[in-house]
């Protein structure tokens, strides 16, 4: 957890949340089961147990897409970072959001402390908030999206070509909200929650199903 | 040897008979200088097997003393003495001697002593001879076994006059005056003893001297034990009844037996004093078992067997359990450091660092820009020759070419390690690490020294200087060996230069030097061991790969034992061979790194360039030694001084850490006592680490933090055989001081108010009261602009409800409102301590309190909130913060103020914490969190988490625009109902919650909600106040409360609340409402309230995140 002293807040912010952002992902990706918890380890982050993904492709996988995420986390332009579980039709079934938001005028330095001790509640409070969520169909996916402020542009800088546009349906009706936790502390400020399509669009998903 | 003690012992009896076996057979191989050296012990060994013909020599031996012994007594019976002179004295003649020693028999027969054939520290009384070559007189101690050495006269003479003669003045004079004082060693410690006990002792002990040896004997019988030692003394006052001082030091032995013991035990510690007494002493531990055998019982050699077992049984316990080094000295810690040798090679370096710091970092700056890959570099690389022993020995030419070593212990039984041995000593297998026993088994005449730390010191100096000298890019890599690197410097001829730096070094320190020189730092290493000793080898980039081709791979550095054991399945012995194995399948094989490592060594390819100084990654101290602790309080202590130690590296070195690892080693639970003597044996190793948010150097915390991390590991102390503490995650002192030095309790204490500091220390008594006040400080310190009004707010605060008795402050330090809010009680109690003047104080306060910015809000008095409502906030960034914290800090000293009593106090600073606490943790001053006690500290993390979100809301930086707002007044919200709304906005938008509660005293169920919320702790989550305020609510007759105006104000304050929350906290207003829905289910008022506000919410939860929040 040693800073570089050059490093801003937002920076450290950043490579903390990174950090972070890898483990509740993966934490996520355990507690929607998609896949069988023997493919997950029992590990401490933060003096919480917390998974991780023992398949290699799969730990890139959330490790790299996190962190591509760092250079536009430490610049701001990164407005929530979404865990999406879809159905075989490209359907989103349940999103799970992290809205970050980065105080950019924030100037003194982080306490790395108070970081640790917020995040820490996200994990303890995911682990208990299965009954917040939806029970998926047995052949779904997923990816983690990143909703940017502005686009990047493409050509310019290597880390944004990294990012590839997701093929993922949006919902159409409005959708529900169900917060899982929230935090703040400067420069950070962090709220996770669940997104689920609105109850008639899933009706119609579940109906859907049924058909294939 | 009585019985009750072989009971006693009888647990560790059969392991211990075990041990002794081995130990005799040990001591025998290293008794041979003596000549026949055969001990009774081996006898145990025999009876067993007596039926069996002779297994082995020893038991032969054994059945031959038997027999000897019986032809003795029966040729003694049948001349038929009934003189008996020398009942009790056994002795054996060594050597030639005037009487034979025939003739000396016979005497013995004829007077009732015994003759030994063979010797036997536990049979022989006396040692008689008329000469001793000089190598015994040197070593008079593994001769004798600390038997008196006697002139044959001595019998002659006592026969002559027909008793049993003082042997004293007999004794051999090489010996008498061989005779080591002990007072040299022991005064230091013992001068503390006082006169009259040491007088007291030997007026015991002189009735002893003049004895015969047969009531020795008896006394012995009794205490076995103290007997042994009481013998010792006798017997010692009697060699030197001239020396009056070296009388005292032995009776202080026998006063105090336990903690002296240990010290002439432990050699690693004590022996560094100097060697002739160590000599001396380790015998003395072995003195016991000559002595426990009365000369008398020899008749019944089984009973010899029983004692033999029995005493070194008792012996040991007593060594093992009494004479624990932790235990007895005090200083155990610091003794045991400075008696390290790896100790000193680890601290030399800080110590170099210190002695040449232009030079090292300087050197660091030029390295960066450095050619690494310069084809014609020039490494040097210098490495003294057996530099612990040369150092020792180069005064004492006369050793040159004998084998030396350094170690702590001269014992020929010793289980001290080898440190260091030169070449001639290497010639008879000696190595580092061995045990001094085995040494000397493999070269008797081996001389060892004790180490001689300001040698090596000012040695290691003298070398450098010269080296820096030579070259301006020197890495150090030990005390005495160096990389120098010439690339830069265009030497001409490097093997000249280094001949000439070796000569020079020579010269100076009088100890040889190796030199190395090759294209980079592997070749150069490689070129040393070739050139060692005393030499000198050049390894051209022409000729590396034929001198790799046959190098042993386990020459090459980074090669340990392990790796060479790997290699050798692949059947890679050398360079050349390892040459054959790609690249890939070295990486695949041995991991990356590794593997890399391997190709480019085997290829004498080294990327390294010198003079790159890692920084250490963790400093710590490891105590494996000498550890034993009878109870937990011996392991604390010890854990204390291990703190100060490490504490005391950690600042030598300019770091703090923030990660404390504990290890402990755990004695196995079958192992035995470990072979090296105090030594650690077969143990498990066990750690627990924890990480702390600050670094520190701190001994108090590392104290508080180690003493933690040892109730991890719920372990037995007695099993406990070596401890160690490393600290790591290093940060420079320097810069995090300049960080936290403004934010810790100390420096602010000392700056801001030296008088609180003082009442601090009146408090000290009540000390949960003083916790509060650290915590209400560290605030104070936070919001540095309202320090000093909390301090003096402190400290009428801690008069008022802690300290009766202490003066009380000057009136102008009192807080008026505070003044005016006590109960009138305690006001007139008050006012009588103030001799009356505490009226005119609030009166004349009143006006000040108009006319200032005042901060102080009172909270129960409404006119007083009508005065302050008046005041324009003109500076509201901090005043906001102060605000806050001023009602906090009243309530709590109101209620306080209002028990008066001591005990109640620190009761109601318990429920009342809250207040204190931070709003969020950003307020929180980290280090002060970490100076709090633990249980504290975690009650508070506790709580935090509960007022998050104030974090915000009362930070009105985060938002400046919305402040601006703030200016308005916000008493028109009671004057005219029209503008509540937005009052309240304001109010609502500054954040903070509990301006806006006041707004509800106007109704009587919103009042309600307001009490609560005073009641809670100035809680500003409204998820926190709800649930209370739903249970008072059922008491209030709600039919008759429900009007429009309620319901419109409940809703904005909800509006508002949703306003301020809705970006950043979410979660709050998802259990706001989830609260609400509840309460709505109940009554009609809150359904009211929640259908009125539930389209707003949902309007503004779309507009941040779109979509609707999900009510199950």
């Amino acid at each position: 957890m040693q800073r570089k002293e050059n490093e801003t807040p937002q920076g450290q912010a950043a490579s903390v949340l990174v950090e972070f952002l890898e483990v509740a992902i993966t934490a996520v990706v355990f507690l929607k089961g998609v896949y069988p918890s023997g493919a997950f380890e029992r590990r401490r982050y933060m003096n919480v147990v917390v998974q991780r993904a023992r398949h290699p492709q799969l730990r890139y996988y959330i490790h790299a897409t996190v962190s591509g995420l760092l250079p536009f986390l430490q610049k701001g332009m990164v407005d929530r970072v979404a865990v999406v579980f879809f159905n075989t039709d490209n359907v989103p079934l349940e999103k799970f959001i992290f809205k970050l938001t980065v105080n950019q005028s924030y100037g003194s330095s982080v306490e790395g402390v108070d970081l640790q001790i917020s995040l820490r509640s996200f994990l303890a409070k995911l682990s208990v908030s299965e009954s917040l969520t939806k029970k998926l169909p047995p052949d779904c996916r997923w990816e983690i999206t990143g909703n940017f402020q502005l686009l990047p542009e493409t050509g310019t800088s290597k880390e944004a070509n990294f990012w590839i546009p997701t093929d993922t349906k949006q919902w159409e009706q409005p959708l529900f909200i169900t917060p899982i936790r929230s935090m703040s502390s400067d420069p950070l400020c962090l709220q996770f929650y669940i997104e689920h399509p609105s109850l008639s669009e899933s009706s119609v998903l579940r109906e859907g199903n049924s058909e294939l | 040897m009585d019985s009750r003690l072989s009971n006693s012992s009888s647990s560790n009896h059969h392991s211990n008979s075990k041990k002794r076996k081995k130990n005799a057979t040990a001591n025998n191989a290293n008794q041979k200088t003596l000549g026949v050296a055969w001990g009774s012990k081996s006898l145990s060994a025999s009876c067993s097997s007596r039926k069996s013909p002779f297994s082995d020599f020893s038991s032969y031996m054994a059945h031959k003393n038997c027999k000897l012994q019986n032809q003795f007594d029966s040729e003694a019976s049948a001349s038929a003495a009934r003189n008996t002179i020398f009942s009790g004295v056994s002795i054996f003649v060594d050597g030639f001697t005037v009487p034979s020693s025939q003739e000396l028999r016979g005497y013995m027969l004829k007077y009732g002593g015994r003759f030994e054939n063979y010797f036997s520290r536990h049979c022989v009384t006396h040692i008689i001879c008329s000469n001793l070559p000089d190598s015994k007189v040197k070593n008079i101690r593994a001769f004798s076994a600390g038997l008196p050495v006697v002139k044959p006269t001595w019998i002659l003479d006592s026969i002559a006059a027909n008793r049993l003669l003082s042997w004293v003045p007999y004794q051999l004079e090489q010996v008498a005056s061989n005779q080591p004082k002990l007072s040299a060693f022991f005064t230091l410690k013992s001068s503390k003893m006082s006169e009259d006990t040491s007088t007291n002792a030997l007026c015991q002990v002189e009735p002893d001297v003049e004895d015969s040896f047969p009531r020795v004997g008896q006394l012995k019988e009794r205490h076995p034990s103290e007997a042994g030692e009481m013998v010792e003394v006798c017997r010692q006052i009697s060699n030197e009844s001239n020396d009056i001082s070296s009388k005292k030091t032995d009776v202080f032995m026998m006063e105090e037996p336990i903690s002296e013991r240990v010290i002439c035990d432990e050699e690693k510690l004590a022996e560094a004093n100097s060697s002739e007494t160590n000599n001396e002493r380790n015998t003395e531990g072995e003195l016991d078992p000559t002595y426990q055998e009365p000369s008398t019982s020899v008749s019944i050699p089984c009973s010899d067997n029983q004692n033999v077992h029995q005493f070194p049984s008792s012996e040991a316990t007593g060594s093992s359990k009494q004479c624990h080094s932790t235990l007895t000295d005090p200083n155990f810690v610091e003794n045991y450091f400075k008696n390290s040798r790896l100790h000193f090679i680890g601290t030399w370096r800080q110590r170099y660092r210190k002695r040449f710091p232009t030079l090292s970092t300087g050197l660091n700056n030029g390295i960066s820009n450095s050619n690494k890959s310069d084809i014609n570099s020039v490494i040097l690389h210098v490495d003294m020759d057996c530099f612990f022993v040369s150092v020792v020995i180069r005064d004492k030419p006369a050793l040159l070419d004998k084998p030396v070593a350094v170690c702590h212990s001269n014992n020929s039984k010793g289980t001290s390690e080898i440190s260091s041995a030169n070449y001639p000593a290497r010639s008879y297998g000696i190595r580092a690490g061995m045990f001094v026993r085995d040494a000397k088994a493999l070269c008797p005449h081996l001389v060892t020294f004790p180490y001689n730390f300001e040698a090596y010191e000012e040695v290691a100096d003298q070398f450098y200087s010269i080296l820096h000298r030579h070259c301006n890019k020197v890495q150090a890599v030990s005390c005495d060996e160096a990389f120098l690197d010439f690339t830069d410097a265009m030497v001409e001829d490097p093997e000249l230069l280094a001949s000439s730096i070796r000569k020079e070094i020579y010269e100076t320190t009088r100890c040889t030097a190796s030199a190395g020189i090759g294209g980079n730092m592997l070749m150069a290493r490689i070129a040393t061991r070739t050139a060692k000793p005393n030499g000198q080898c050049y390894i051209t980039p022409e000729r590396v790969d034929d001198h790799l081709n046959q190098l042993p791979v386990d020459a090459l550095p980074g090669i340990g034992y392990v790796l060479q054991e790997k290699l050798k399945k692949q059947s890679v012995h050398t360079c050349g061979q390892l040459r054959m194995i790609s690249k890939n399948s070295l990486q695949k094989e041995y991991g990356m790194k590794t593997g890399e490592m391997l190709w480019n060594y085997s290829r004498g390819i080294d990327y390294r360039s010198v003079g790159i100084i890692q920084e250490c990654k963790s400093i710590g101290a490891d105590v494996n030694w000498g550890v034993r602790f009878r109870d937990m309080k011996d392991c604390e202590h010890f854990l204390i001084n291990l703190c100060k130690e490490v504490s005391l590296r950690l600042q030598c070195c300019g770091v703090q850490g923030r990660t404390f690892t504990l290890k402990i080693k755990k004695r196995r639970k079958d192992a035995d006592e470990p072979a090296k003597f105090m030594g650690c044996g077969d143990c498990e190793n066990l750690t627990h680490s924890v990480t702390i948010p600050l670094a520190t150097e701190n001994v108090e915390i590392l104290q508080r933090i180690v003493k933690q991390l040892l109730g991890c590991f719920y372990i037995d102390v007695k099993e406990i055989r070596g401890i160690g503490l490393h600290v790591s995650r290093l940060e420079n002192a320097d810069t995090s001081k300049q960080g936290t030095e403004k934010y810790t309790l100390k420096s602010w204490l000392t700056s801001g108010s030296a008088s609180v500091k003082k009442q601090k220390y009146h408090m000290g008594h009540n000390k949960h009261n003083s916790d509060c006040a650290n915590c209400a400080s560290s605030h104070g310190c936070i919001h540095s602009q309202g320090s000093s009004f909390q301090i003096d707010n402190k400290i009428l605060n801690i008069h008022v409800s802690g300290d009766p008795i202490s003066t009380p402050p000057p009136l102008c330090q009192l807080d008026v409102e505070v003044i005016r809010n006590l109960p009138s009680e305690v006001f007139s109690e008050l006012n009588e301590i103030y001799g009356g003047k505490l009226i005119d104080f609030i009166a004349k306060g009143k006006g000040k309190c108009e006319s200032s910015s005042s901060l102080g809000n009172s909270l129960e008095d409404d006119a007083a909130i009508c005065k302050e409502e008046d005041l324009p906030y003109s500076d509201p960034i901090p005043l906001n913060q102060i605000f806050s914290e001023n009602k906090a800090m009243q309530h709590e000293r109101v209620l306080g103020s209002g028990h008066g009593s001591c005990s109640q106090v620190t009761h109601n600073s318990n429920i009342e914490r809250d207040d204190l606490l931070p709003s969020s943790l950003s307020q929180i001053d980290a280090s002060v969190l970490q100076q709090i006690p633990e249980d504290l500290k975690a009650v508070i993390l506790e709580h935090l988490p509960a007022h998050r979100a104030q974090a915000f809301c009362s930070t009105p930086a985060i938002c400046p625009g919305r402040i601006n707002q703030d200016s308005v007044g916000v008493d028109t919200s009671k004057n005219c109902p029209g503008t509540v709304n937005h009052a309240l906005n304001d109010s609502l938008r500054a954040g903070n919650l509990p301006s806006w509660m006041d707004k509800f005293k106007d109704s009587s169920c919103l009042r309600k909600l307001r009490e609560i919320y005073h009641r809670s702790g100035f809680n500003s989550q409204l998820s926190s106040v709800l649930p209370q305020f739903l249970s008072e609510f059922h008491h209030l007759d709600l039919t008759q409360e429900i009007y429009d105006e309620t319901v419109n104000i409940m809703c904005e304050l909800l509006k508002q609340y949703v306003k301020v929350k809705i970006e950043r906290d979410i979660e709050e207003i998802y259990i706001c409402f989830r609260l609400l829905k509840r309460f709505a289910v109940k009554s009609q008022f809150f359904s009211r309230v929640y259908n009125d506000i539930f389209p707003f919410l949902q309007a503004a939860v779309d507009d941040n995140y779109g979509g609707s929040l999900f009510m199950p």
